[in-house]
């Protein structure tokens, strides 16, 4: 079971963590794996590369299933836009898949 | 820092998940040596165990790996020792022949 958390701020995303293994396929054929991994991972580099925002990234990349992203506290007003923009549409998409396959995706929102 | 797009980030290690288990060692071979009312030598082996399953009676002795043997020759006998425990004794022909 993955599980994503979205941890608000005021009128922001200030970081979110996924943890878990989906486990709804043998490796190479875990869908939902597949679909959180994507828009994990486009999102973390579309932060970087689009956004152009220094965010601080933990991820156990050899054993998996493990990814925190935290944005810095202060932000450009572009950058806030992008970023946003960007972490809102990973956070609607994800919260779609949890909706979908809830036996393999558990999707939660904290206030920070 | 950038990641790579690996589809698979959120799934177990390829070809799924290893265990740390997988050991086991050899068996002991514990337990009966002698049958009841068989004959033994003296200082024949008569029941392996850990700690004291079976209590050595008459003529047997008590390992230091609580291995019960016989201290003399004669003809093995598994008796009960007070309500609820057991013993194993044996009786030189003789004895056995007058019991």
């Amino acid at each position: 079971m993955i599980h994503a958390t979205f941890h608000h701020g005021t009128n922001r995303i200030n970081s979110f963590q996924i943890t878990g293994h989906a486990d709804s396929g043998e490796y190479g054929q875990d869908i939902v794996c597949a679909a959180v991994s994507v828009l994990a991972i486009s999102t973390v580099n579309g932060l970087q590369r689009i956004a152009q925002i220094p965010v601080e990234v933990e991820n156990r990349d050899q054993a998996g299933g493990f990814l925190e992203v935290r944005l810095p506290p202060e932000l450009g007003a572009t950058a806030e836009l992008k970023g946003q923009t960007l972490l809102q549409s990973f956070e609607d998409g994800l919260r779609d898949v949890a909706t979908n396959y809830a036996d393999f995706v558990k999707f939660v929102e904290v206030k920070d | 820092m950038l990641m790579n797009m690996n589809l698979q980030f959120f799934s177990h290690h390829k070809g799924g998940g290893s265990t740390a288990n997988g050991r086991d060692s050899a068996g002991r071979r514990l337990g009966t040596k002698a049958a009841d009312g068989s004959t033994v030598t003296g200082g024949s082996i008569l029941y392996r165990q850990r700690g004291t399953h079976i209590y050595p009676g008459l003529n047997v002795g008590r390992g230091g790996d609580d291995t019960l043997f016989a201290k003399v020759a004669g003809v093995v006998k598994f008796e009960r020792l007070g309500r609820d425990k057991r013993q194993v004794s044996v009786y030189p022909v003789a004895e056995e022949a007058a019991k």
